[in-house]
Formats: C-alpha cells, sequence, structure tokens
C-alpha cells in the first residue's frame, strides 16, 4: 500500500481513545478490520483538512467526513470487518444502524449539548480546556448552538427548547433504543458471533461516551449501567482494542487529583477575583479622572509668594481648596 | 409701533400623538396692544412681504401655499389671524419643530407706510431621528427601534421605520408618506410591513407580510381614501389544544384587495368628543387584483355627540359589517368580523361573542352594536381646571348581536336572524382620557342576553383602547 | 421519523376504552401536490388502518400540511383527536384494542422496530433528496406542484421557502453533500436489506405488520411515480420479490375493497 491514510480526530478522555462519536466509530472499524491508520488526535477543528472532525485524508489527498464514507472507503481498500457476515446478517446491521440514528442520536446530543447542567459542567468546560486560545471562548459556544439546530432540525420543530418534556420524549426513545440493542445482543461477545462488524463499531461509539463520562445529570448513564451485557460490551472492546487507551484512563483517576483539583481552584478562583475587582477600579477611576467628574488640584507652594495685585486669585484658590 | 410676536405654541405633529393640552381647547392668542395701537385696527394695512428664515432642505414651492392667505390680510386683526392660521398648516406639515411669527412694519425702499412684514421663524426637525422603547409583558419582552425622516426629500414626505425584536415574534413595518404641495389633506402613502399577532379567544397565532398603498383626498366634506392591499397571511394554532375548526383554517393565503373609505368627522375631538358626529363608511373588495381570498366587506360606522345641561354629554354610536363571500371557498377566519369585550359590548370578554366551536371563537360575518352613553363630569368635581378635567363617568347601554347568514335567504330572513339572540349590557364606570389618542376605561357590567358559548365578564372590566362603541 | 408525542400519550390514557369511530378522516394534500413523501404515507397508513380493519375516509386539503399538528401529513382525526405519523397512529390504535404486532416475540418486535427505523431513515430522506434537492426533478416538477394550490407569488415564495427548509435538514442529517448517484445507491443498499430480509416469505414477519404497511407505502409510490428518469424506478424493480410483495398488498388490501 501507498502512504498510510491519515485520520484526524477529537482527543479522549475518561479513558477513551476519543471523546466524539464519530471518532470512536471510525477508530474501532479500522481496530476491527485492521487498517493501519496515522491517527493524529487533536483539538483544534481548524486545523483538520475538511474543518471539522473527524476528517480522513486518503493517501490520495483526498478528503472525508462523513463516517459512513470512510468505512465504505476502508471496504474498498479492503479492510472490511463485515466479511463474515451473512446478507441477512448485513440487513440487519443496517437496521440497527438506522434504529441508533433515529432513536439514540438525539438524546446523545441532549444529553451533552442541550441538557444544561453537563453541558455547562462537563462538555463546555472539557472543550474549553482542551482548546487552543483564542478557539475556547467562541468555538465551543458556537458548536452548542450548531448541536441545538441540528436537534431542531431532526426532530422537525423549530421552536425546540431544553427543558423536562423535550428530555422526557427523547430519554424514552433512547432507553428503547437500547433495551432493543441488549436484547439483539443478548449474552453474545459481539452481534453477529464471535469477530466484531460495523454494526459493534456503531453501538461501541455511542454508547463509550456515555458509560465513561461522569455526567451530572445521567438518567441515560444509569440505565445504561443497569443494562450489563452492553457495558460488559464496551469495557470488553476498550480492553480488547485500545489497551493504552483504557489504562491511561485508570491511571488518571489516581488520588492526587481531587486534592489537586480543589487545590488548584481556590487560589486561582481568589486571584482572578481580585484582578477582576482591581481592574473595575481601575477603569472606573481613570473615566472619571478623564471626563473631570474628579479632578486633582495642585497648590504650589509660589502662589502664596504672589505680589499683591494677584492676591485676590490667591484667596480664591484657598477658597477653592477648602 | 413696536413688532407683535405670536404666542409660541407647542409643536404639533401632524398626525399622531398629542399629549396634553388640547387644540381645540386654547384660543387664538390675545393681542397685546398698546393704547396708541387702537388706531391700526381699523386702519388698512397691506402686506407686503412675508419671509420665511430657517430654512434648510424644504423646498419653498411647498410652503407658497401654505402662506398664500397672509397676503389677503386687510387690517391687522386679520393679519394676525391669518399668521395664526398660516402658523398651524405649517406645523400641521410635520416637518419644524418649532415656527414663530413676527410682524412687522415694512422697511426698504418699497415700503408703504401701511406696509407690514411678516416673517416666519422655523426650526427644521432634524433629518433623521431615531427612538428605542423596550417592553415587557405577558411572558414576553421585545425591543422596538424606531427610525423616522421628516421632510426626507424637502417637499413633507415622510418615511417611517419601525422594528420589533422580541423574545417570541418580529416585526417591522417601513413607510413613506408623501402629500401634494399646496393640498396636505391629499396624500399618498406606501407600506410594507411583517406583523404577527396572537389571538388568545380563537387559539390562532397570525404572521402578515404585506405591502399596501394608499391615497386620500377630500371631496366636499368628506374625506376619501383608497387603497389597495397585498397581504401573505399564514395561520397557525396557537397550542395544540385548538378546535378542529381553527386547525382546518391553518396555512397560508394571499389576500390582494380594493378598499374605500370614506369619513365625515365633525367632532372636536376623537376621544370623549362634546358635539358633533362622525360617518364612516368602508369597503373591501378582495380577489379581483389576484389572490386567493375573494370576498367583498362592508362595514360603517355612525356617532353623534351633544351636550346636555351641566356639562354632560349624551353619545350615541351604532356599528355594522357584513362580509360576503364572492368565490367558491368559504370566509378565513382572518376576514371575519369579531365582537365583544371593553371596547365593543362591555360586559362580555374579549372578542369572545357568537359563532364558537370547543372554546374558540370563530367570528361571524354579519354584526351590528349599537351603544347609548352619558358622560358626566366625576361627582362632586375633584381636581377641577386640571387634573379632574381628564376623568369622565360614564353610564352606559350596550347591544349588539354577530352571527354568520345564509346568503340564500332575502334581506327579510337576514334582518330577523340579526335580531334574535341579541346581546346587551348596562351599567357604570369611569374613563379616563390620554391625550388625544386613547382612554382607559374602568366599568362596572350587567352584562344580558347571554347566549350559550359566549364568555362574559359581569362586575369590574377594564379596557385600554382607541376605538370604542 | 417515528416519534410518540407527549400529547398523544395523554390522549390515549384519556380515550382508551371509546372504540374506533365511525367517522375517523383521514386528511391528505390535494392528489397532485406533494407526490413523493406524502402520497406513500398516505399509502402506508391505508393499508396500516385496512390491515387492522379500522374505517377511514379520506379527505383532500390543500393546507393538509400545516393542519398537521407535527407538520406531517398525512394525519386522522378521531374523534376530537388529531394524530398524525405511523408510530403515534400505532399506538393510538394499540390503545383502542386494535394492533398487529402483537404475535411477535421481543426479539422480531426489536427486528420489526429497527427495520421500520432502517426504511424511515435511507428511503424516506432519499425520497425527500430526490424531490428537493435533485435540480431537475425540482425545477421540472416539484416547484409547480407543490405551488398549485396558491396563486402568484404565493406558490413561488412556499416552493423555495419549503426547498430551503428541505437543504437544511439534508445537511443536519449529512447528506448535505451527497449527489443523486449517492442517494441512488442508498436505495438499492436499503432494498437489498429489505429484499434479502424478506427471503421468499409472503410478509416480512409471519403476519402483516406495520413493518409490511411502510415498505408497501414507500415501494409503491417509487413505483408509481413519474420522475424525470426512471433509474429509481430500475433499481427498485430489480429486486423481484420486492415488486411481488407489493403487487401481493395491492390485491389483497385495495383491489379487493374497491371493487
Amino acid at each position: 500500500m501507498a502512504a498510510p491514510d491519515e485520520l484526524f480526530c477529537w482527543e479522549g478522555d475518561w479513558g477513551l481513545p476519543s471523546v466524539s462519536t464519530d471518532c470512536l466509530v471510525v477508530l474501532a472499524y479500522a481496530q476491527f478490520a485492521g487498517a493501519p491508520l496515522k491517527v493524529r488526535k487533536i483539538c483544534n477543528p481548524w486545523r483538520s483538512p475538511s474543518g471539522s472532525l473527524p476528517a480522513f485524508r486518503t493517501s490520495q489527498k483526498e478528503t472525508l467526513s462523513r463516517t459512513s464514507d470512510i468505512i465504505i472507503h476502508l471496504r474498498k481498500q479492503k479492510f472490511n470487518a463485515d466479511y463474515d457476515l451473512s446478507a441477512k446478517e448485513g440487513a440487519d446491521s443496517l437496521a440497527f444502524i438506522s434504529l441508533m440514528d433515529e432513536k439514540l442520536k438525539p438524546a446523545l446530543i441532549y444529553t451533552f449539548w442541550i441538557e444544561p447542567k453537563n453541558y455547562v459542567d462537563v462538555t463546555r468546560r472539557w472543550f474549553a480546556e482542551h482548546m487552543p486560545f483564542p478557539l475556547n471562548f467562541f468555538l465551543p459556544g458556537r458548536m452548542q448552538s450548531q448541536q441545538l439546530e441540528k436537534l431542531r432540525l431532526l426532530q422537525g420543530d423549530e421552536r425546540l427548547e431544553a427543558g423536562e418534556e423535550l428530555e422526557k420524549e427523547l430519554y424514552r426513545d433512547a432507553t428503547e433504543c437500547l433495551n432493543l440493542l441488549s436484547q439483539r445482543l443478548g449474552s453474545q461477545k459481539f452481534f453477529f458471533g464471535d469477530s466484531p462488524s460495523s454494526l459493534d463499531a456503531y453501538v461501541f461509539g455511542h454508547l463509550a461516551p456515555i458509560l465513561r463520562c461522569k455526567l451530572p445529570n445521567g438518567k441515560l448513564q444509569q440505565h445504561l449501567k443497569s443494562l450489563d451485557n452492553l457495558a460488559n460490551f464496551c469495557s470488553n472492546i476498550l480492553l480488547l482494542y485500545f489497551p493504552r487507551d483504557g489504562r491511561d484512563g485508570c491511571s488518571q483517576k489516581s488520588p492526587p487529583q481531587p486534592d489537586a483539583g480543589d487545590f488548584d481552584n481556590v487560589p486561582s478562583k481568589r486571584r482572578k477575583q481580585l484582578l477582576s475587582a482591581v481592574v473595575a477600579l481601575g477603569a472606573m477611576l481613570g473615566y472619571a479622572l478623564l471626563t473631570g467628574i474628579v479632578s486633582i488640584q495642585h497648590v504650589q507652594q509660589e502662589a502664596l509668594e504672589e505680589p499683591p495685585d494677584l492676591e485676590d486669585m490667591g484667596s480664591h484658590e484657598e477658597e477653592g481648596d477648602g | 409701533m413696536g413688532t407683535v410676536h405670536a404666542r409660541s405654541l407647542d409643536p404639533m405633529p401632524m398626525q399622531g400623538p398629542e399629549l396634553g393640552v388640547q387644540a381645540d381647547d386654547i384660543e387664538a392668542p390675545g393681542v397685546q396692544q398698546e393704547p396708541k395701537q387702537e388706531v391700526l385696527e381699523n386702519k388698512d394695512v397691506v402686506v407686503q412681504q412675508v419671509h420665511i428664515d430657517g430654512l434648510g432642505r424644504t423646498k419653498e414651492d411647498l410652503l407658497t401655499y401654505e402662506i398664500a392667505e397672509v397676503f389677503r390680510a386687510k387690517n391687522l386683526i386679520d393679519v394676525m389671524r391669518r399668521s395664526h392660521e398660516a402658523r398651524q398648516r405649517l406645523l400641521r406639515l410635520g416637518i419644524f419643530r418649532k415656527v414663530e411669527v413676527i410682524i412687522d412694519t415694512a422697511r426698504g425702499e418699497h415700503a408703504l407706510p401701511n406696509g407690514l412684514d411678516v416673517t416666519f421663524e422655523v426650526t427644521e426637525l432634524r433629518r433623521l431621528t431615531g427612538s428605542y422603547n423596550t417592553m415587557v409583558g405577558n411572558n414576553e419582552g421585545s425591543m422596538v427601534l424606531g427610525l423616522k425622516l421628516p421632510n426626507a426629500l424637502g417637499r413633507a414626505e415622510k418615511m417611517t421605520f419601525q422594528f420589533s425584536y422580541g423574545t417570541k415574534e418580529t416585526s417591522y413595518g417601513l413607510s413613506f408618506f408623501k402629500p401634494q404641495p399646496g393640498h396636505f389633506e391629499r396624500n399618498f402613502s406606501i407600506n410594507a410591513y411583517k406583523v404577527t399577532g396572537q389571538f388568545p379567544w380563537s387559539s390562532l397565532r397570525e404572521t402578515d407580510r404585506g405591502i399596501s398603498t394608499e391615497i386620500s383626498f377630500p371631496v366636499w366634506k368628506t374625506n376619501q381614501t383608497l387603497k389597495w392591499e397585498g397581504v401573505w397571511r399564514e395561520l397557525g394554532c396557537l397550542a395544540n389544544t385548538a378546535s378542529f375548526a381553527v386547525r382546518e383554517e391553518s396555512g397560508h393565503s394571499l389576500k390582494s384587495s380594493l378598499s374605500h373609505a370614506m369619513v365625515i368627522d365633525t367632532r372636536n375631538s376623537s376621544i370623549l368628543p362634546k358635539k358633533g358626529g362622525l360617518l364612516k363608511i368602508h369597503q373591501e373588495l378582495a380577489g379581483f387584483t389576484g389572490g386567493d381570498a375573494c370576498f367583498l366587506k362592508e362595514d360603517f360606522e355612525i356617532q353623534l355627540n351633544k351636550k346636555l345641561f351641566w356639562d354632560s354629554v349624551l353619545s350615541a354610536s351604532l356599528w355594522g359589517g357584513l362580509l360576503l363571500p364572492l368565490g367558491v371557498e368559504k370566509t378565513s377566519i382572518a376576514d371575519r368580523f369579531y365582537l365583544g369585550g371593553p371596547t365593543s359590548i362591555r360586559g362580555f370578554s374579549m372578542y369572545s361573542m357568537g359563532p364558537q366551536s370547543d372554546g374558540d371563537y370563530l367570528g361571524g360575518e354579519a354584526y351590528w352594536a349599537g351603544g347609548l352613553h352619558l358622560y358626566t363630569p366625576l361627582p362632586f368635581r375633584p381636581g377641577r381646571g386640571g387634573f379632574g378635567d381628564l376623568f369622565r363617568t360614564h353610564f352606559f347601554l350596550n347591544a349588539g348581536n354577530l352571527c354568520n347568514l345564509n346568503y340564500g335567504e332575502g334581506p327579510q330572513a337576514h334582518l330577523k336572524k340579526l335580531a334574535e339572540c341579541l346581546r346587551w349590557s348596562y351599567g357604570l364606570g369611569i374613563v379616563l382620557r390620554l391625550g388625544n389618542i386613547a382612554r382607559l376605561e374602568l366599568n362596572y357590567c350587567i352584562p344580558m342576553g347571554v347566549q350559550s358559548g359566549d364568555r362574559i365578564c359581569d362586575g369590574v372590566q377594564f379596557g385600554a383602547g382607541i376605538r370604542f362603541l | 421519523m417515528i416519534r410518540v408525542n407527549e400529547r398523544v400519550l395523554l390522549c390515549l390514557s384519556l380515550t382508551a376504552a371509546e372504540p374506533w369511530p365511525e367517522n375517523a378522516t383521514l386528511y391528505q394534500p390535494l392528489k397532485g401536490e406533494g407526490f413523493f413523501s406524502s402520497s406513500c404515507s398516505l399509502y402506508h397508513l391505508q393499508t396500516y388502518l385496512r390491515m387492522c380493519g379500522l374505517p377511514v375516509q379520506v379527505v383532500c386539503r390543500p393546507n393538509a400540511e400545516y393542519m398537521s399538528p407535527s407538520g406531517k401529513i398525512p394525519f386522522i382525526h378521531v374523534g376530537n383527536q388529531v394524530v398524525s405519523e405511523l408510530g403515534p397512529i400505532v399506538q393510538f390504535s394499540k390503545a383502542k384494542g386494535h394492533s398487529l404486532s402483537d404475535g411477535l416475540d421481543d426479539v422480531q418486535r426489536a427486528e420489526m422496530k429497527a427495520y421500520m427505523e432502517l426504511v424511515n431513515n435511507m428511503l424516506l430522506t432519499a425520497e425527500l433528496f430526490i424531490q428537493w434537492c435533485d435540480e431537475t426533478t425540482v425545477s421540472q416538477i416539484t416547484r409547480h406542484r407543490y405551488g398549485t394550490p396558491y396563486s402568484w407569488p404565493l406558490n413561488l415564495i412556499l416552493a423555495y421557502q419549503k426547498q430551503w427548509e428541505v437543504r437544511r435538514k439534508m445537511n443536519a442529517v449529512g447528506w448535505g453533500g451527497k449527489t443523486v448517484d449517492q442517494v441512488y445507491e442508498d436505495v438499492s443498499q436499503c432494498c437489498q436489506a429489505l429484499s434479502q430480509r424478506l427471503g421468499t416469505q409472503p410478509y416480512f414477519f409471519k403476519i402483516p405488520t406495520e413493518l409490511d404497511a411502510l415498505v408497501f407505502g414507500h415501494l409503491f409510490t417509487i413505483l408509481t411515480t413519474q420522475l424525470t428518469n426512471t433509474e429509481l424506478l430500475e433499481r427498485v424493480r430489480s429486486y423481484s420479490n420486492l415488486l411481488s410483495f407489493c403487487r401481493r398488498i395491492e390485491q389483497t388490501y385495495f383491489e379487493s375493497k374497491d371493487s
């Protein structure tokens, strides 16, 4: 083969090779099919060849963005994880992938991007911490509005807003989908026998972030954890195909972290408060001086020794000061 | 002989809000006379020159019409009266902030011994004025930005733009107004707008985007207006619980209509008049210049006022209207008439009378409503001469009906249908006048003749508006 | 998309006891208007109701799309409730005691739901794409048909507005950059999956279910709609078991009732 294909994807965290569902799907499929990929983990979507992540640059310098296109390309390169599937299993694959797209994806978008607590505490913080300056100021907000727009279009309702009603509706569909997947998986290791296929990659990509990420509002997470076979399925894949990332994730949970976290927060928060107060005071004072609301008058010593005909002015000055 | 200054009054815009002092209540300025000038009153004078100082972008030919009358004055009182009238006319154009009149003896080589020079010192309005308001209502806030270009091209043309951005809806409007130079009452205007409205009594949401052009001109004592309007209407349900009849009306439609209105208004004021009458007849024909809606709509409004003893006023008014569908389709809910509420038949909830389905009021194709009012000053006349004059007590009797007619039957059957199921109410209340544009009412009403399906508001009812029955 | 509207569930809880009334009405747009997506929804809904043996009258209205609470057509007006889309209607009729999929076990029901999503995800989106994002079809057929109930210039404004809306949706689901040929490929793939699943059986499962109604609705629409080119038709026709499936359902549920 010629120069290997390159995959640009989001960085990983919480024990996962990547935080984004689409990136996880591509990475998992590549591992299952044994495709040699040069993986570049970045946190700046503007540096990817297509402007968004994941982005796949083929050896012919062509750029693909859609996961389905990337998988088709890999298949054409003879890296096919679905080789052993029967026709009916292939059809079932397609059906279950569509099921996840329709029922699970909106709930995922809601959980990570629209639900206020999750978005502010987890998603926005993660992206703001990992993105380079100055993107971390506006890009997470922009991504959020894009995701909200996408959810609105998917649900067909222009006036959709975050709220309990929407959450209930989406989570109901998502839990039904998860139950169906669990029923289909049963007690097998992978969905179609002993070797993983593209359906396994899709399921892994959608479920892993929910399982691993610590969310304040984790209703979906709880339900998923209660479905043992799906939870084991994800851990299994991580263990077998992404051992390094799994271990990194574990090592990050070492004891110093909670203290370090608190320790870091307190002085920097104080510092920030002090700094903002100083800046505000300085700004107000500067404005007052410049517009003349407050003026500082110098009383010169020489004024008191002026010749007699300027005595009037001198007395006026003194009155002014007094 | 000194100079005589006409007393400057506050500037009045040509059409629109006038809060505070009433023009009709002010009499013509008094004359400060020195004893020596008594002789001048009877003496013939000739106005030789009229100057207008302070013009910037206003074109002079526009103003010559307004001040032409001043030249015809024969004596000093006449000069003062005519210059006062000319000043009113100049202010009415809406392009000057202030107009002051100075009458002086004629100077210069060709000055006659009884010649006078009249000078109008004007201050033009700024080229562009803007306004910004924020409004907060039920669960909704909006920001309103207005821009006005008075006297845009020098001949009293006015261009206004208004934009309202709210949490729920946005709307905007652009309009251009041009009077005919010399005949301010003859004018035409063009408007383009997008307006959204929510009507909870019908569970209906309506968005209108349209253009209209209109021409007004006076004919003898009446004021006629001809208008063409093209509107793209989008109707939708306000909530999922809207009745099916309202749901059936959802969708888009295009209305292109020609309308004509004739107004004779001899009242001394449009809010709480003391004398005079109003006759307004309006008709609208839609469908023959394009569009989906096809109907003929007629409505009229009559009001008569008479002053009685002790500063009280008796007022009688009658409204009526008819909507005739001309095409194959039924009329749309957005074209029908609505009745009821503190501004029409008091004692009933807003527009909550007549044909309805599951609690949503659908409006009717024919209606009539009449009212008889007696306005008196407040008992014991508190605050007389000042604030108390803005309040009036009123006793009222309202009656009316709103229904759909079967157009196949004759006029006898129609009249019979309008007369049966009559709703009426009576009561008393207090009215507060807000300048010359609006009025607030607090009434105690007793509705009678209530039909099943009507929603009433008996007891105390509050109303605010511009047009009251 | 199959979603269960919260309001539908509320209605279900209140009216489960009432039987299916005689005057249930199904509202659809005017005959020539929507062509693809509306007529296919019409067919699959009618098929489903006929399979359940529920009587329904069909009424054509030009503003059916705007009357529907979710914006999807057709919808049914039963008693004083308005329900749109196949999913909620299936739930609604289930509450009234009519259900087709009761005889299936859990795994089969999971498969049925997955295949229904497959059809919605691929066939429905492909139909929308061809109808609104393929320039030749849009300019020659769609725009004209969509604007027929309205007068000028509203017919043009609405058609362009709808086109823009659909394009945005396509971008959101990731189909924005696809070409028509790629879409035809996707349709073929979907038909192949359906064909594989159907095999030689008369229905997808032992008894006719809502999946059969849905597949019939989409395929029948594609087979009977006139487009600018016949490629889509050819691709669907190449799966003979799907063709005979459609013919069978048409004969069973439509021709016998009409005669």
